[in-house]
């Protein structure tokens, strides 16, 4: 189990290396000289001189890439040009909340998902099945700021549930902190809860014609037990491979929600760096955001040993 | 010759009552089973007419070409066929007392790995990859017995000795995967009869395992039958297994009943043109070993199907009226109903020349 943990890390390496040369390659390309935006107004030769030596630019580009990678490492991704602040602080500052909002979407997704997909696998062909996949359909093309301006207006300007936007810091006050994460989550969860319910369905019904199914009920196991232990089981690898994707996407593709809920997240962050060029964030951004889909790879790697003992024996 | 038919057919409703012969209630009985898939063409039935009997300890063994309906009818009778897209069209199959048929699908499940167990015929993919071999066996026993779970995986372990599983302990915590063919079927064995049933149909059991371990594992269900008293349905491709363990013999062609009796009967005395083709050559004394020999052409598709004998476009004896009556199934000789407008052969053959 162990060392298949570390082969799964050991061929994770060439996929970051990868990264990393792609995200330096986008830094070289990019238009303008660093040392002039650095300057500033200041156009004295010699300070440029000097600029282009403190920060090695006259060296090779491979020296280059090294000395890059060597700040990386050290937590050193740059310094956003907008802001003054380290890019490495703003991204941990920012990410935590995404990642719970992320987490709770998660959680609304499974929970649609995978019981959806079960039953209409289940009563495949029936009315029941039909239904589900046309709530799932609509589930797909309602767009999520759509959702989420309807919520907003039903459930915080109509009904005064839950508040509209805004975010508070679990630290400082829990309980609001979740719900201002309820409706975010739902807008968010929904929309992945249609593509995990149809690869459910589709796994479990590969399943439910396996001749170990079968077997199961040939024992007179209840339909649940079935179901519930001996299918599922089984048709989890597929689920578990979109649902860390998913969470992958999450991380970085929730910017329309967080915009509509104003949840100051990653999302938010990519677009204002976009918006104002501010490179060294971008870049910070797509390093951590690669990173991120490498983990949740390896992620699902782990789960899928859990869940197939088939796997644990692979060399 | 309308007259006639009407006369055979009529001895065969006799042959087949239950009234007739009321001293030994048989353990199974199946009468008329009829079964189609959905979108088969209008009145072909994948089993049709289907009606044998099992009496307390004996074995009937079910021969037949690939796709002849033996399978379907053995989960018909387990209800693990999956309606739609089967349908049980008409048919009655009387077990202690009981319409399986009739019952419902939780009865069913009550009695399904109880007092009626099913063994089948790819051990590889059979057993579910994700859990122990004794977590398999320890649940259907937990499902029908009021034990412990330790009380269970105590049977489970004591099963796997049974089916002579080397190292069972062990065993009891692997998993499938670490399972040769051989091993995987003597596990399937393990759980079918861990509840002790009084009926097992193994659907051809061995078909899928090496030839060497063939003879093992048929060995083993027959000392384990022999052990227990229980009766058993066997579906098998193989003659000298046939002519070995079988009390009784049913021979299915296309969904029907086409021959029927006592081993000897059948080894002895073939009546049918499909059991003698099977058989490999005309009619003889003497019982024949090893596997079905093949007849030339194929079982018809639905859609091809003869109105009259199914057997027509490939029997040797066809005449014209083959192909649009459909032959009773008659008592040729005590006990042992032949399916054919010409049985017995030999008598007819005479006439003719
Ligand atoms: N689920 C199914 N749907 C449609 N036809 C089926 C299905 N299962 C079996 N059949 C058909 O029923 C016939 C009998 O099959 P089977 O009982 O498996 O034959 P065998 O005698 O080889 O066990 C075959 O012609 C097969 O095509
Ligand atoms: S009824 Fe006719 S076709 Fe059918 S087996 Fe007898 S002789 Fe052959
Ligand atoms: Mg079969």
């Amino acid at each position: 189990m162990l060392r298949y943990i570390a082969r799964r890390l050991l061929i994770a390496i060439p996929t970051i290396i990868l990264v990393s040369v792609l995200v330096f390659t986008l830094q070289q390309l990019l238009p303008g000289d660093p040392v002039l935006t650095m300057a500033g107004e200041e156009r004295d030769p010699q300070v440029l001189a000097f600029l282009r030596e403190k920060y090695r630019l006259n060296d090779p580009i491979p020296v280059q890439y090294f000395v890059w990678v060597g700040q990386v490492l050290q937590g050193n991704l740059g310094i956003s040009l907008r802001t003054d602040i380290p890019v490495l602080k703003l991204i941990l500052t920012k990410l935590p909340v995404t990642i719970e909002l992320a987490i709770f979407a998660m959680i609304v997704a499974l929970a649609i998902g995978i019981p959806a997909g079960i039953i209409s696998a289940v009563k495949k062909g029936t009315a029941v099945d039909y239904a589900t996949n046309v709530v799932a359909l609509s589930g797909l093309s309602i767009p999520n700021f759509w959702l989420g301006i309807l919520l907003i207006m039903l459930v915080s300007v109509q009904w005064q549930l839950l508040p509209a936007s805004g975010f508070v810091p679990p630290s400082e006050d829990l309980w609001l902190n979740i719900k201002t994460m309820i409706m975010p989550a739902i807008v968010l969860g929904t929309g992945l809860a249609a593509s995990l319910m149809r690869h459910t369905r589709s796994a479990m019904l590969g399943v439910l014609r396996s001749d170990y199914i079968r077997t199961a009920r040939a024992k007179g196991l209840l339909g649940h037990v079935v179901i519930w232990k001996h299918a599922l089981r089984n048709a989890l690898m597929p689920i578990i491979t979109l649902s860390t994707l998913l969470f992958g996407e999450l991380l970085a593709g929730a910017v329309l929600t967080e915009q509509i809920f104003t949840i100051p997240g990653f999302g938010k962050l990519v677009v204002d760096a976009v918006f104002n060029r501010d490179y060294a964030v971008v870049q910070g951004v797509v390093l951590c955001t690669a990173v991120g889909f490498i983990f949740m790879n390896l992620l699902a790697d782990i789960l899928y040993v859990l869940v197939n003992p088939r796997l644990r024996h692979a060399r | 010759m309308i007259n006639e038919a009407a006369l055979r057919s009529r001895e065969t409703d006799l042959a087949v009552d239950p009234l007739a012969s009321p001293a030994s209630e048989p353990l199974l009985r199946v009468e008329n089973l009829s079964i189609r898939f959905d979108g088969a063409p209008k009145g072909i039935n994948v089993v049709d007419d289907v009606s044998f009997s099992l009496a307390k300890g004996k074995t009937l063994c079910i021969v037949g070409e690939s796709g002849c309906g033996k399978s379907v009818t053995a989960l018909a009778l387990m209800g693990l066929l999956p309606t739609p897209p089967a349908r049980i069209v008409q048919g009655t199959a009387h077990f202690e007392g009981k319409d399986l048929l009739g019952l419902t699908e939780r009865e069913r499940a009550d009695l399904r790995g109880n007092s009626t167990a099913m063994i089948f015929q790819e051990p590889m993919t059979s057993l579910n990859p994700a859990f122990t071999v004794g977590d398999q066996i320890a649940e259907g026993i937990l499902r029908h017995r009021k034990v412990s779970k330790t009380e269970a995986w105590e049977r489970a372990l004591e099963m796997l000795r049974r089916v002579r599983i080397p190292a069972p302990e062990k065993r009891l915590r692997a998993y499938p995967h670490e399972l040769s063919g051989g091993m995987r079927q003597r596990v399937m064995i393990a759980m079918a009869l861990a509840n002790d049933p009084q009926l097992l149909i193994a659907d051809e059991p061995t078909t899928a395992l090496d030839v060497t371990i063939q003879a093992q594992i048929i060995s083993l269900i027959r000392r384990l039958q022999e052990e227990s008293g229980m009766s058993m349905i066997l579906i098998t491709h193989d003659l000298g297994v046939v002519a070995e363990i079988a009390d009784e013999v049913v021979v299915m062609y296309a969904g029907r009943v086409v021959e029927s009796g006592s081993v000897e009967a059948i080894f002895e005395d073939p009546q049918h043109p499909y059991t003698i083709g099977l058989m490999g050559s005309v009619p003889s004394l003497g019982r024949r070993q090893g596997r079905l020999a093949t007849i030339r052409g194929s079982v018809p598709p639905a859609e091809l199907m003869p109105k009259g004998c199914r057997f027509t476009p490939r029997c040797p004896f066809a005449e014209s009226r083959c192909a649009t009556e459909p032959p009773p199934l008659v008592e040729a000789t005590p006990k042992h109903h032949v399916r054919c407008w010409y049985a017995p052969l030999e008598q007819h053959r005479g006439a003719v020349s």
